[in-house]
């Protein structure tokens, strides 16, 4: 399936270097991450060498070079959101769901990163969840955030 | 015909071809402006900053690294001014901090006048003068080397970290690796890391002929501060 999604993306860009980045974004979007699978085919089908595809790919903090969880919890260390203590949001994170940034929980639910400002800074301290922004956190209100997601996702499971 | 170009380096009027670098312009002329990542003949990156002078532009001075500027007509450069030497110095004392246990970092530090660093030592393999990534060219033109992350993180690799099919071993990059020529162990005792300066490598030849350069061309283009004008 993955790679018919992969052809669909590529259609019509083929052979053109410079559609790299968006290529590469789009793949991010529907995949979830980028493989070295799928580097080295955009790498072949753009006519782009697979060391610059990989340079690209591992400079941008947005593209994922592994999986990823089902739910991503973004968290920002950015200057304002580091004086507001985020600090405490992501030892609150570490804590709860025993993963240190950049990881995933083994059961693939969840994925905490951080990031370096998400350009929302009057909102500080920001946290991000599957892209939605959620402002002010503190300890506690991520704590429910986590709790409710994770309550979603077992409703889910029993639904189905 | 290329154009040629007169400007005027360190009081010295020198005529290049439009197009090259000041550092090369200087440097074929004699003025040795300390550098680490030039590497003749392959474009610049401005990595390692070593090169930096004093480009004076309407009675104003502005810092900039020489191996990536052009040369224009009746520019005015200062190489080796007060200020420049500060920051060089300091500049200097951050990649031998990052890197002393290589002999060619230990001696460009002495050259720019590092007799102890502020910062501790980190013992990197690597300072990330890019010079392997540039000079490899790979097969069919395709590099099989580069930098990879970016910030803290930022690395020099092959994709995935697998040697690639694409590299041809010319071994250039080895060549052209300022860290491939270890510091004795005398300032490299594991703890008592220090710097020395007194390598007996290439380089510490021209101390002996004071203020006299002998042209010493180790590690292709790791240069000294002496310069016929500085006498
Ligand atoms: S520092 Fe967090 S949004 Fe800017
Ligand atoms: S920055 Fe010019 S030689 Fe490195």
């Amino acid at each position: 399936m993955q790679n018919t999604n992969l052809d669909s993306i590529l259609e019509s860009r083929r052979s053109q270097p410079h559609q790299l980045i968006e290529v590469l974004q789009d793949i991010q979007e529907q995949h979830g991450y980028i493989s070295e699978e799928t580097m080295a085919t955009v790498s072949e089908e753009l006519g782009v060498p697979l060391m610059d595809v990989y340079s690209v790919a591992s400079f941008y903090k947005s593209f994922s070079l592994k999986p990823r969880g089902k739910n991503v919890i973004t968290i920002c260390t950015g200057t304002a959101c580091h004086v507001r203590g985020a600090k405490l949001i992501v030892n609150q994170a570490n804590a709860q769901l025993d993963v240190a940034p950049g990881e995933t929980t083994d059961d693939g639910q969840f994925t905490i990163e951080h990031v370096n400002c998400v350009g929302a800074c009057a909102l500080a301290p920001v946290v991000t969840e599957n892209g939605s922004y959620h402002h002010h956190m503190d300890s506690g209100k991520l704590r429910k955030l986590i709790k409710s997601l994770e309550s979603k996702d077992t409703e889910e499971n029993s639904n189905d | 015909m290329t154009q040629q170009v007169t400007l005027n380096i360190d009081g010295a009027l020198i005529r290049a071809a439009k197009g090259t670098s000041v550092l090369d312009a200087a440097l074929d002329f004699g003025i040795c402006i300390p550098h680490l990542c030039h590497v003749s003949n392959i474009e610049d990156i401005g990595s390692c900053r070593l090169c930096i002078v004093e480009n004076i532009v309407n009675g104003r001075s502005k810092i900039t690294t020489s191996c990536t500027l052009l040369v224009q007509d009746d520019m005015m450069i200062l190489s080796n001014t007060d200020k420049i030497r500060r920051l060089r110095h300091n500049i200097a004392e951050l990649l031998v901090s990052e890197a002393p246990n290589s002999r060619a970092m230990q001696d460009i530090a002495l050259r720019c006048g590092v007799e102890e660093t502020r910062y501790s030592f980190r013992n990197n393999d690597c300072i990330l003068c890019g010079r392997c990534v540039r000079a490899c060219t790979g097969e069919f033109g395709v590099k099989p080397l580069g930098f990879v992350g970016r910030g803290k993180d930022r690395r020099v690799e092959a994709p995935f970290n697998l040697r690639s099919k694409l590299c041809n071993e010319c071994g250039r990059c080895i060549d052209l690796c300022p860290m491939v020529m270890p510091a004795c162990d005398g300032p490299m005792e594991t703890g008592k890391e220090r710097l020395c300066g007194n390598c007996e490598s290439k380089l510490s030849d021209t101390d002996l002929t004071l203020g006299y350069c002998v042209g010493c061309y180790f590690g292709e283009g790791i240069q000294c501060q002496r310069s016929p004008i500085n006498v």
